[in-house]
């Protein structure tokens, strides 16, 4: 006697969440929390440090680099529609568009810290409004790339001709951790660069 | 026991053991020890780490590992029995003996008729020992506020016994949403006291209450309790309770609804859920 | 054939291989991904710092027996009262959680692994590494005066103190750092439950369906996906302040000590409740096996621990009432503390409604589960009292304190832990524990438990502050600090009891078979060890007691649920 003999078949199909797109999920809500209290902590102590300088004297609104992370959100989503529907020039012509537009953020970033540090002096440990930034804007730069990272390795095995249309559930779930590094700028960007300032 | 003839088969698909988690969880650890030793440590953690990324992405894709694992068909036969296959049902009882009461209530517009009735026999008379006591209407409405505004209590008299706007309209709050919320406890508990409705509620009630107050006030609010006379205050509570008593005992009572059906209390009207369909009709 | 022989003719193809040596058999568990080996290396793994962290309670205790004792040195007696909280949530608590997780969710919803095989072992080793990298602070660093660099300050390491001026070396980095380590491996295991108890359902098996073990592991691991994240972000700062100088908990540069506190607490309060929601889950799977009765009131149960949940995460200053904050978050605070105690009222009524009218046996799994009850709810009303602003201004960091949250731990939690043992090790073993060494165990237990917990209130009510070092004779402490001492060795003797208990029967203890309970959940439909597969056929279940049904199949749950 086995069990499911002894009892009625299901009446409906079984289908369950995909478990990559849960997990991604799952730890994207646990990514959130990390970057809710270092968004908290950079909002309690604006203006509250005790020596220059502020943001208001050093930030530059970085608008072109926000503006390629944005729109690399919608050539991962083109890549991952194409790849299903097994396109493979357009897919690694989208995929390597993302790979670029992410890594011209990052390059961003760069500059805009080196500007920082040798030109107006600000380091983690200037004043408070050092601290905060650097950490709550580096922890969202080694998000992306973190995600960079995954993105280089996909666009080799791409361009090797190893990246076929069952992967698609692979890159999907990859395509929402993008997604959500994409997400948090919205909220760093807001915060340290329209509150902030 | 005989294993089952029709088994699909006999072998399960299981992920095979890897090492590279380990190693991986190691050189991680590496890297931060590093932060607490030496940074040779951190640079091996390092290459661990290194090593345990490629492993383990090698073991996954491009499909992942997988052993086959026996499966015979005996581990699957034990049968699912019990030694004490007899089932007892609980007895739900639907129609023993319950005692309901009250069978009859007030109306909620009772409850809040008495409150409103008794609040003004309490302002009224309240007032009447500002005139009296202090020469002024003011008091005890600005003492009333005082519950909100702590700070009114350490000033001195003449601001209490002067008109503040703010505080008249914060005492009429407080002493109106009083006044409705008592009335309406005292609609739900008058019928629940056998006799003399009105001494019970409208008498011992108040006067239980202004000592619960008297003995810990001096501890909770001592600036308040010191500008409280006490008589007064007595005298003010009965009348609320004497007249909202009065209010409410003179409403008409209704039947309680804990009779009906469970369907019916909890909103639900469809044919045929009433047993009771005529009464509910006469209700109406 | 009797089923008990079951899982040796299970094996019969492999009885002519020679056993193993001990570095293959090390091998074998260094490498796998078998949920099941790596459950039960989470649980000997807590059960051996449970050991450990039972030592370092012991010397804090025989240092506080006596006013003016000299046991240790106030350095040692700081780092033991550190290790000590922090080996017994991180090290002990959450493993032993997460074993039991890993070993029965998948079990009780009809998978044959969790959903990430590979992470889960390397979440455990993380786990892990992450405690020896604790305990090497023991040995190695280059800590004050070179006396080795155990952390000494708290298990939740308050600011300022932590800041480099005030702890030298690397003494508070271990501290850091090792949790840091393992809270990436919690991270790691909470999404691997979700997924799995999400994704790896057996037929039939809808979220109504589920075991409330395996509800209330899904609603923990949700949880930890809120909370462990804040400490890691918390821990980062400090990591940033010790080692970049950076300023976010440095209070000479405009910097706040208190945030640290609500950041630690933001993680810190709904730990508890992330400890104490799985052992609700073996107390929901214990009284009803043990009352003949379904649980009672299931969906009731599923929502109350869902609004704990979510309740819990708006709680977490209550530990800090004392540091003074404005009326409206006393306030606040006050209102969602006391509101968290109702849907766990509710959960204690649906236990005592499962056993009323029921046909109690008294096994050993179900006295440990009536102890936990009785303790728990004294926990929580002297919770309610710390719950209440004023009451905590006057009893706050004294051992009244202390007593509660113990209560909660040991009397609860423990409590609860050594039942789902009790109950669960004849599935994991396929040995029955020994009964006679087991009522010693729990009669021992309580004894040692009442005495020291219970006494350990009055002394926090006469006014004594929790981690001194020492105290004066005649405060009116020091009768109180022996009982409590005295207590302690009873409970020593009682789990190291059950530590032979648990070897003995294991090589000589009597065969289990696949049901000893006459239980009702997937578990226990294979076999005693489960074998690698756990279901060589995943099963189909119609209703919330699938074995109920296969027991009872004239009378199945499913013509009612």
């Amino acid at each position: 006697m086995t069990l499911p003999q002894t009892m009625p078949a299901a009446p409906e199909a079984w289908t369950l969440p995909s478990k990559g797109r849960v997990a991604m999920f799952s730890f994207i809500v646990a990514e959130t929390s990390i970057f809710t209290i270092f968004v908290v902590a950079y909002l309690f102590y604006l203006g509250k440090s005790l020596s220059g300088p502020t943001p208001r004297q050093v930030l530059e609104v970085p608008i072109f680099s926000t503006i390629c992370l944005l729109s690399s959100s919608i050539t991962i989503h083109l890549a991952v529609h194409y790849l299903r529907q097994a396109k493979y020039a357009a897919f690694k012509l989208a995929w390597f568009l993302t790979f670029a537009l992410g890594a011209i953020f990052l390059i961003g970033t760069g500059i805009e810290w080196n500007k920082l540090i040798t030109v107006d002096g600000l380091t983690i440990s200037t004043n408070l409004f050092g601290t905060t930034y650097y950490s709550l804007v580096g922890l969202h730069a080694s998000h992306v790339t973190g995600g960079l990272i995954a993105l280089g390795i996909v666009l080799a095995l791409a361009l090797a001709g190893k990246v076929n249309e069952k992967h698609e559930h692979h890159l999907d779930v990859l395509s929402l951790y993008w997604h959500f590094v994409d997400a948090v700028w919205v909220v760093v960007f807001t915060v340290v660069y329209v509150i902030g300032r | 026991m005989r294993p089952h003839e029709t088994h699909p088969k006999d072998q399960v698909e299981l992920p095979a053991p890897t090492a590279w988690p380990v190693i991986l969880a190691f050189g991680l650890t590496l890297v931060f020890a590093g932060l607490l030793t030496s940074a040779a440590v951190s640079a091996l953690g390092a290459v661990l780490t290194l090593a345990g990324c490629v492993g383990w992405f090698r073991q996954v894709l491009p499909v992942q590992q997988h052993e086959m694992v026996p499966a015979p068909h005996v581990a699957e036969a034990a049968p699912v029995v019990t030694e004490t296959p007899d089932v007892a049902r609980m007895k739900v009882f639907r129609d023993f003996h319950r005692a309901r009461i009250p069978i009859e209530i007030y109306p909620a517009a009772a409850g809040v008729k008495g409150g409103l009735a008794g609040s003004v026999a309490m302002a009224v008379l309240a007032c009447l020992h500002g005139v009296i006591s202090h020469g002024s209407i003011w008091f005890p409405i600005n003492l009333l506020a005082a519950i909100v505004f702590q700070n009114s209590l350490a000033l001195p008299e003449s601001y209490i016994n002067s008109f503040h706007p703010l505080l008249l309209l914060v005492a009429s709050l407080l002493h109106i949403v009083t006044s409705i919320l008592v009335g309406l406890l005292y609609g739900v508990m008058l019928p629940m006291f056998p006799r003399r409705p009105i001494i019970l509620g409208g008498l011992i009630a108040p006067v239980l209450w202004s000592g619960l107050l008297y003995t810990s006030l001096g501890i909770i609010n001592p600036l308040l309790d010191q500008r409280i006379e006490w008589s007064w205050f007595v005298a003010s509570q009965i009348g609320f309770g004497v007249v909202a008593g009065l209010v409410v005992v003179r409403q008409q009572r209704v039947k309680t609804r804990q009779f009906m059906p469970l369907a019916v209390l909890a909103g639900i009207e469809a044919p045929g859920i009433l047993e009771e369909k005529d009464e509910r009709s006469e209700e109406k | 054939m009797s089923s008990e022989s079951l899982p040796i003719s299970g094996l019969a193809g492999l009885e002519t291989k020679p056993r193993p040596t001990w570095i293959e058999v090390l091998h074998e568990w260094l490498v796998t991904v078998d949920h099941k080996k790596l459950g039960i290396m989470y649980i000997v793994y807590a059960l051996v710092f449970l050991v450990v962290g039972g030592v370092e309670a012991t010397i804090l205790r025989i240092q506080l027996a006596i006013p003016h004792a000299h046991f240790v040195s106030p350095q040692v007696f700081n780092r033991m009262f550190t290790m000590h909280g922090t080996t017994m949530i991180f090290f002990v608590a959450m493993p032993v959680l997460f074993g039991f997780a890993n070993y029965l969710v998948p079990l009780m919803i009809g998978a044959r692994d969790m959903a990430f095989p590979r992470l889960n072992a390397f979440s455990f080793w993380l786990t892990a590494f992450g405690g020896l990298l604790l305990y090497f602070s023991f040995l190695g660093g280059d800590g004050l005066y070179g006396a080795g660099s155990t952390p000494d300050v708290g298990w939740w390491a308050y600011a300022p103190l932590t800041s480099v001026a005030f702890s030298r070396g690397h003494s508070t980095d271990y501290w850091t750092i090792s949790l840091l380590v393992s809270g990436f491996g919690t991270i790691g295991t909470a999404v691997n439950i979700v997924a799995t108890v999400l994704s790896m359902r057996c037929p039939g098996m809808t979220l109504g369906k589920m075991p409330l073990l395996v509800w209330l592991n899904l609603v923990m691991s949700g949880m930890l996906l809120f909370t462990i994240t804040p400490l890691t972000a918390a821990q980062l700062m400090l990591m940033i302040d010790r080692y970049m100088g950076g300023h976010f908990f440095d209070t000479q540069a405009g910097g706040s000590a208190a945030i640290w506190m609500h950041f630690f607490w933001i993680f810190g309060h709904p730990e508890v409740y992330v400890l104490i929601i799985p052992c609700f889950a073996f107390v929901s799977e214990i009284v009803p096996v043990f009352s003949r009765k379904p649980i009672f009131g299931y969906p009731i149960m599923v929502a109350a621990t869902v609004c704990i949940g979510f309740v819990s995460l708006s709680v977490w200053a209550h530990h800090m009432y004392t540091i003074g904050m404005t009326s409206y978050e006393n306030a606040f605070f006050v209102l969602t503390t006391l509101a968290v105690g109702v849907p766990t009222g509710i959960k204690i009524f649906n236990w005592l409604g499962t056993m009323w009218g029921g046909k109690i046996r008294y096994e050993l799994p179900m006295m440990w589960c009536l102890g936990f009850l009785f303790q728990f709810l004294i926990a929580g009303l002297t919770g309610i009292m710390l719950g209440a602003a004023p009451f905590d201004w006057q009893l706050g960091n004294s051992y009244f304190v202390v007593a509660h949250f113990h209560y909660v731990i040991v009397g609860g939690i423990l409590f609860a832990l050594f039942g789902a043992f009790y109950y669960w090790f004849p599935k994991i073993t396929g040995k029955m524990l020994d009964k006679k060494l087991g009522h010693w165990h729990f009669w021992l237990f309580l004894f040692g438990f009442h005495m020291t917990f219970d006494f350990m209130h009055i002394p926090g009510l006469l006014g004594m502050p929790r981690r001194i070092y020492t105290y004066e004779a005649g405060r009116g402490w020091a009768i109180w600090n022996l009982i409590v001492t005295i207590g302690v060795f009873f409970q020593a003797v009682a789990v190291l009891m059950f530590v032979f208990n648990m070897i003995h029967s294991y090589f000589r203890g009597r065969v289990a078979g696949n049901d000893p309970w006459d239980a009702w959940t997937l578990e226990w439909a294979t076999s005693s060890p489960p074998p690698e597969y756990n279901f060589a056929v995943i099963p189909e279940v119609k209703s919330r007691r699938p074995l109920w049904d296969l027991k009872h199949p004239e009378d199945p749950d499913w013509k009612y649920e």
